[in-house]
């Protein structure tokens, strides 16, 4: 499998992290996941890739830690996943997603506006056909979260 | 002066508006819209110094608002800067090419934002 597209995803949450909340995660090690897996987060946002690939972006969290970081940008404490902790995880993906175009510019990519799904275990449906979706989880001293990419032509089997 | 901030997410308008605060800029010059539409009606209404756009919002689009805003005399010489996420050069190089005075890639640092705004504004035909 060829994974190396993933590292300017990595870099990207790194350096979104590192910038927006002074916080340096860790990846840990990726893996494969099925397309019907549900996820066992409470909010994803995602990014839809269009272009000369095609696929999604998706960023997930916990309700603490997604309210938490919202909490520090906007320095209200958030007791739920209320419009402000849905724009913060957004703008995230966004950020991450479009970031992460740097490192693949040997493709011409287009982003879409983020959208958000949320509940506990909750599913993302993501495009038909072969295409591996790698899940990339992080670590942080204030909780774990994760990146899924799968995009055909890039990340292939 | 007058700064209008247009954004689709407001965390982000308020990040750019606290960032500016921190630099000493009075909290009562900036304006704030969440699309380009909304942008346009706001520019149309009142006179803005500065511009500074997110490229990717529901409507009218970032570089489709820099670009009709060029298309009219009265705002050609407005300073814009685009505060986008898309990082890819080809990017940087189609809003130059739509009439971006300057390109910041998000997030902003305070740092990188008060160097584009200066040299944004020092720029500006006297």
């Amino acid at each position: 499998m060829n994974i190396r597209y993933i590292l300017p995803f990595i870099e990207a949450v790194e350096g979104a992290f590192d910038q927006m909340f002074q916080l340096q995660p860790r990846a840990l090690t990726p893996y494969l996941v099925r397309k019907e897996e549900i996820l066992d987060w409470d909010i994803s946002g995602i990014i839809g890739i269009a272009g000369e690939a095609k696929g999604l972006v998706v960023l997930s969290f916990p309700s603490i830690l997604a309210r938490d970081l919202t909490a520090q940008l906007t320095g209200e404490v958030k007791e739920e996943l209320d419009d402000d902790v849905t724009d913060t995880v957004g703008e995230l993906v966004n950020i991450i997603a479009g970031n992460a175009k740097k490192g693949l510019e040997e493709f011409r990519l287009l982003i879409s506006l983020p959208s958000i799904v949320q509940g506990h275990h909750h599913q993302v449906t993501w495009p038909s056909g072969p295409v591996p979706i790698i899940t990339i989880p992080f670590s942080t001293p204030r909780g774990h979260f994760s990146l899924s990419v799968g995009l055909e032509n890039i990340i292939t089997p | 002066m007058r700064i209008l901030i247009v954004d689709d997410s407001r965390i982000m308008r308020n990040i750019v508006k606290n960032t500016l605060k921190a630099l000493k800029y009075p909290a009562d010059i900036f304006l704030e819209a969440p699309d380009g539409d909304a942008a346009w009606s706001i520019l149309e209404a009142q006179e803005i110094s500065l511009l500074l756009v997110d490229w990717n919002m529901p409507g009218l689009n970032g570089l489709e608002l820099v670009k009709k805003l060029r298309a009219t005399a009265k705002f050609q010489a407005l300073p814009i800067i685009m505060i986008t996420s898309e990082a890819a050069k080809y990017n940087v190089i189609e809003a130059v090419k739509a009439g971006v005075n300057d390109y910041l890639v998000k997030p902003v640092s305070e740092k990188n934002l008060e160097e584009k705004i200066r040299r944004v504004l020092d720029r500006r035909p006297s």
